[in-house]
């Protein structure tokens, strides 16, 4: 293999530097030609094809054009014996890489047919072989078959030889002599077979392939004296067929969970476990390495496979007893030499890595597990100590308390040989836990053992160690104890003991001025008393942590039996700064021997165990006399410090609710009725949400303050004292408001305890009264519109909404241009009335509009000044907003008495007013009802305008001119007894044209 | 015939455990502990599929030299293993499933009893002697 991988080339190539145009072009061929030959004579016999390539720095022209150049290659090919294939040309200019690609290809090209035929060479010997002489010649010239096209890269075909190889080789029958021989081999020819299968994606027929190989030749097992070779040649294929496996996942062959390399590392591991096994059966009798040495040469044999002491032998020939005892002596104290554990070790190695890729912690841990054995037996015990504590972890969580007590009782072996005190007395601790099944008497032992080195004593070691081996492990001990008192604190969190602790708040809240409680029980598991020095507990706040020893000493002992559970009571004051903060169990601390000697400080966390999820079944647990239902106490590792509960007695006197834009009053009274007298009482009034459309002030119709408000204080109130103060408030808005009195004071006690008392207040806001405002013609009617000019009465009413009564002091109307008031003298009409709610008032003013208007503009305000019976006065004012206003040319009214008596004329004026520029030229004409008769003109025509269609008046504008300001009757009284007093007589007047 | 059976909790703390020869046991119990792997694996690829009727019966896990390894997961994730002896060729996959279905009946019968706590290892002294008589194929 070798020669064809190292020694033997396919393809010479020779460069050299000569142009065509070379001057000294036949000197150059010369010398060129004798190096050729000289490389020919090198290689002799061999089919090894020469090429010659020329460098030039002149860029040759196309072939067939360059005359001087295609005459000059003949003649050189000539003088070098070549075919003119074999010369090639490679021009020094700019496109190396092009030229040098393809000469690659042509090299590449020829090795291709060079081991074709070198194959089919070897396939021409076949037909001299025998089937029954030749047997391992057949296996030979398949393998050197497969092995010439493996170098062709003729994947395809080597895998056929490489198949009829193996084949062959297992027509061979195996004899003790010759086991190792084709156990060789074959391993050669699975292993080419399986790389190729996975070259070729078939990993399913590599592995069944291994696996066929492995079935074959797992029992033949050669002599009887050298088992472990057959072990350690198992083991190799093993590992070997991992390490093609892994190489072809690394290619990107997707392995599954149940099939990948890792499981080849662990079989490999294991029948490096069994070499070892075989190799301390066979080897302890052999201590000299025998002479002369049988094993000279071994590496010059021809064959692989053979033993050195008879190489080349066929099986036939009987062996010389002697010396094959002699070399069978050799190869096992060769054996013997040899680190098995450095082997098993490395391999579990790479199987662990395989199997954490391939997600199976479990069998992970457990390979970890035969790992750190390894270990042990190497006498690596602070290695294999290692390990296994940290798969301790793992199995504790998933509760195999079977395995993990034997890994407790591996590692405390460990912890004993290497002298490591800390992991010996927790592993002690462990052990003792009664969810471990290790058996009562090696509990005691190591119950013993504890407690002496309680005593710094040193502890006595497993009898079942060889005694060598103890006594390392005594040498080791001793300066341990000679140092000062030994001190451990040890973490208990993530461990199972045989103390186990839980620690609660009595409350989930406490108050400043109450004694916090914390209760912490202990349970002993340990199946031996144990006896605890000092119990205490770290409690947690934000800043700090401080520690607190257990303080009901008097009633509970620390001597604890199997299976007692025992409460502890520990209290202490809060903190006035840790108010509103949560303070927590850090830690509990037990503590275990003397402080003079060696103490164990045992720290446990307070924090539930996130793996019970069905605590609540618990209950159903019988659990026997015991007092304290040790399973059923749920730790409560955090209590909140909140402000002591205020005995103070807050009133607040206000009647709800307020008024809109009212200042309303709240009165406040503080009562003390706590048992001590109080100082520095402090009220504090603010709105739980802020909002500006709520002031408060502490007068009246004040200024108004900012929030929040300090409504009083007082430096000293006595027991039963009372303090009372007032605030006013506006709002603004409707809506409700929540305030928030907050008071705060300090108590007069022994320790000044500062408290704080909260009083909120809901206060709606609604309003007091509601004003609608309607305009009304003179005639008392509902109008739509104004008229410029024209009068109109605006009533407002007033609703009063309050459910408590209002007092309406006062009421003006105020309009502003162009509407005024037409009266003069205007008193309020309301004034000094009282409303409850629902009632309502209305007053009445009259108006006029002196533009004409398109819009509902604000015509003016109505402003009321209110208060609540003894309340204090408001004033609200209230906007109107007016109707639009038509300009009419013509106004018209009319002036009748109030009433007439019947057959008593009366007069009745209309006047006809012209607010136009222009003259109007009006058709009037006066109907009697039938209840009347009159004088005067019936129908006139009056001031005619030059043109009146210029004014524009349509003759429905002017009937509900006349319906809006003419009245439609009027009252006739019956006719006073006696002599009537005529009323005036009106001489018919001229009727005058304004102008 | 089964050489041992055991039924694994949800966090994957063992149940129950037993086997016919009682000095195998740890042996046992680390190569349930291997096949739990399967199991975690199985499940995981399961549920990424949503379906929430799956079959209970995992099928093979493990195929070792010695003894055949088989799994059954109940709708809470309770895991019932059983080994077999690779030599036993009598037991087919029907037989391996009628034996998982007994066992998850009488798992089921112990839930069902006031005095068992749910998530406890089980002691059960007729639960002890049902489960190996479903495991010698007595019943």
């Amino acid at each position: 293999m070798n020669k064809h991988l190292y020694e033997i080339p396919a393809v010479i190539v020779i460069f050299y530097d000569l142009d065509w145009n070379d001057p000294l072009w036949s000197e150059k061929m010369i010398e060129c030609a004798s190096r050729v030959q000289s490389m020919r004579a090198a290689l002799e016999d061999r089919h090894t094809r020469i090429t010659v390539v020329l460098i030039q720095n002149t860029l040759s022209l196309p072939a067939g054009e360059d005359l001087l150049a295609s005459e000059r290659a003949i003649a050189l090919c000539s003088s070098c014996e070549l075919n003119a294939q074999s010369l090639f040309v490679l021009p020094h200019g700019d496109h190396l890489q092009g030229y040098a690609v393809r000469l690659e290809n042509a090299f590449y090209e020829f090795c291709q047919n060079i081991y074709h035929n070198e194959a089919k060479h070897v396939k021409s010997h076949k037909e001299h072989l025998n089937k029954n002489t030749h047997q391992y010649l057949y296996v030979r010239h398949q393998f050197k078959m497969g092995m010439l096209y493996e170098l062709k890269q003729d994947v395809h075909t080597a895998h056929k030889h490489y198949t009829h190889a193996y084949n062959n080789l297992l027509e061979i029958r195996i004899v003790d002599t010759n086991a190792l021989e084709i156990r060789t081999v074959a391993g050669f020819l699975n292993y080419k077979l399986c790389r190729l299968m996975f070259a070729l994606n078939l990993p399913r027929d590599a592995i069944s392939q291994f696996k066929a190989h492995i079935d074959r030749f797992k029992n033949r097992m050669g002599f009887q004296e050298l088992t472990f070779e057959h072990y350690a040649w198992l083991s190799k294929q093993y590992s070997v067929f991992g390490d093609i496996f892994d190489e072809a996942v690394k290619l990107g062959l997707p392995a599954v969970q149940t099939q990948h390399p890792g499981i080849y590392y662990q079989q490999a591991a294991q029948y490096a476990i069994m070499r070892k096994k075989s190799c301390q059966e066979l080897c302890s009798s052999v201590i000299a390495y025998p002479h002369p040495d049988p094993l000279e040469g071994a590496n010059q044999l021809e064959f692989y496979g053979q033993r050195p002491w008879r190489p080349g032998k066929v099986t036939a020939e009987p062996p010389d007893p002697q010396v094959e005892s002699n070399g069978i002596h050799a190869i096992q104290f060769l054996e013997k030499q040899i680190n098995h554990s450095n082997i098993i070790i490395a391999l579990y190695g790479l199987a662990i890595s395989q199997y954490k890729t391939y997600r199976c912690p479990r069998t992970r841990r457990h390979l970890v597990l035969q790992m750190a054995d390894e270990y042990y037996n190497s006498k690596d015990y602070g290695k294999a100590l290692t390990l296994f504590t940290h798969m301790l972890w793992d199995f504790r969580g998933e509760r195999w308390w079977e395995i993990l007590s034997q890994i407790l009782d591996k590692a405390l072996k460990c912890a004993y040989l290497t002298a490591n005190v800390q992991d010996y007395v927790l592993l002690a601790l462990e052990v003792l836990c009664s969810l471990v099944t290790t058996s009562l008497d090696e509990k005691r032992r190591v119950y013993e053992n504890l407690n002496r080195i309680l005593k710094k004593q040193i502890p006595y070691g497993d009898p079942k160690l060889p005694q060598d081996v103890l006594q390392n492990a005594i040498i080791l001990w001793q300066p341990v104890f000679s140092s000062q008192p030994l001190n451990f604190s040890l973490d208990m969190a993530n461990i199972i003991t045989c103390v186990e602790t839980k620690a609660r708040f009595t409350k989930s809240t406490y108050e400043v001025d109450q004694n916090v409680t914390v209760e912490v029980y202990i349970r002993s598991t340990c199946p031996f008393p144990l006896t605890f020095t000092k119990v205490s507990v770290t409690v947690n706040t934000p800043e700090y942590s401080s520690e607190f020893a257990v303080t009901n000493w008097e009633n509970v002992s620390l001597n604890f039996h199997s299976f007692e559970v025992k409460r502890f009571v520990i209290e202490f004051m809060a903190d006035a700064n840790d108010i509103n903060k949560e303070i927590q169990i850090g830690a509990i601390n037990i503590l275990l021997g003397n402080q003079a000697e060696c103490c164990l400080d045992l720290k446990y966390t307070a924090l539930p165990d996130a793996n019970d999820n069905h605590v609540e079944l618990l209950h159903f647990k019988y659990t026997g006399n015991n007092k304290v239902d040790f399973a059923n106490i749920r730790p409560l590792s955090s209590a909140t410090i909140v402000p002591r509960d205020s005995k103070l007695n807050v009133e607040c006197i206000h009647p709800q609710p307020a008024l809109l834009g009212e200042w309303y009053e709240i009165k406040i009274n503080i009562t003390n009725d706590e048992q001590f007298s109080i100082k520095e009482l402090k009220i504090e009034l603010g709105l739980v949400e802020e909002t500006a459309d709520v002031e408060f002030s502490l007068k009246p119709a004040g200024q108004p303050q900012k929030l929040p408000l300090a409504l009083g204080r007082t430096d000293y109130l006595d027991k039963k004292g009372k303090y009372s103060t007032n605030v006013f408030l506006v709002a603004h808005k409707l809506g409700k408001y929540q305030i928030q009195i907050k008071i705060t004071y300090t108590l007069n006690s022994d320790k000044p305890v500062f408290s704080i008392k909260t009083e909120n207040i809901v206060l709606p806001v609604v309003q007091p009264f509601e004003v609608t405002t309607k305009y009304l013609s003179m005639l008392m009617c509902e109008i739509e519109a104004f008229h410029v000019e024209e009068e109109f009465a605006v009533m407002n009413y007033v609703k009063c909404l309050s459910p408590w009564p209002i007092v309406i002091e006062n009421t003006s109307f105020k309009f502003i241009s162009p509407v005024k008031s037409v009266e003069e003298n205007v008193t309020s009409q309301l004034t000094g009335k009282m409303f409850n709610e629902e009632e309502v008032g209305a007053e009445l003013n009259l108006a006029l509009c002196e533009k004409s208007l398109l819009q509902n503009i604000n015509i003016g305000q109505y402003t009321i000044k209110w208060k609540r019976q003894n309340g204090y006065s408001t004033t609200t004012q209230v906007t109107m907003y007016g109707l639009t206003c038509e300009w009419m040319p013509v106004g018209l009214k009319m002036v009748a008495p109030a009433h007439g008596f019947v057959r008593t004329p009366m007069v009745l004026s209309y006047c006809l007013q012209n607010r136009s520029r222009q003259i109007i030229q009006l058709d009037v004409s006066v109907e009697a009802s039938e209840a009347f008769m009159f004088s005067g003109y019936k129908q006139l025509n009056l001031s005619v305008s030059d043109n009146t269609e210029d004014v524009g008046i349509q003759q429905d504008q002017l009937r509900a001119l006349i319906e809006r300001s003419v009245p439609t009757h009027l009252y006739v009284m019956p006719q006073v007894k006696g002599e009537p007093v005529m009323q005036t007589v009106y001489a018919p007047k001229k009727m005058t044209v304004v102008n | 015939m089964a050489v041992c059976v055991a039924i694994i909790g949800k966090n994957n703390s063992p149940k129950f455990f037993t086997c016919l020869n009682p000095d195998e046991e740890l042996n046992f119990q680390y190569k349930v502990l291997w096949s739990l792997d399967v199991v975690e694996e199985k499940l995981n690829a399961g549920s990424k599929g949503g379906t929430d009727l799956r079959e209970l019966y995992l099928g093979m896990l493990y195929s070792l030299e010695t003894h055949k390894i088989y799994g059954y997961v109940t709708n809470t994730k309770i895991k019932f293993i059983i080994i077999v002896d690779s030599t036993n060729m009598a037991l087919r996959d029907n037989e391996i499933r009628s034996m998982f279905r007994k066992i998850h009946a009488e798992y089921a019968d112990i839930v069902c009893n006031p005095f068992y706590i749910p998530g406890e290892p089980i002691c059960s002294k007729s639960f002890d002697i049902n489960i190996k008589n479903i495991m010698t194929g007595t019943v």
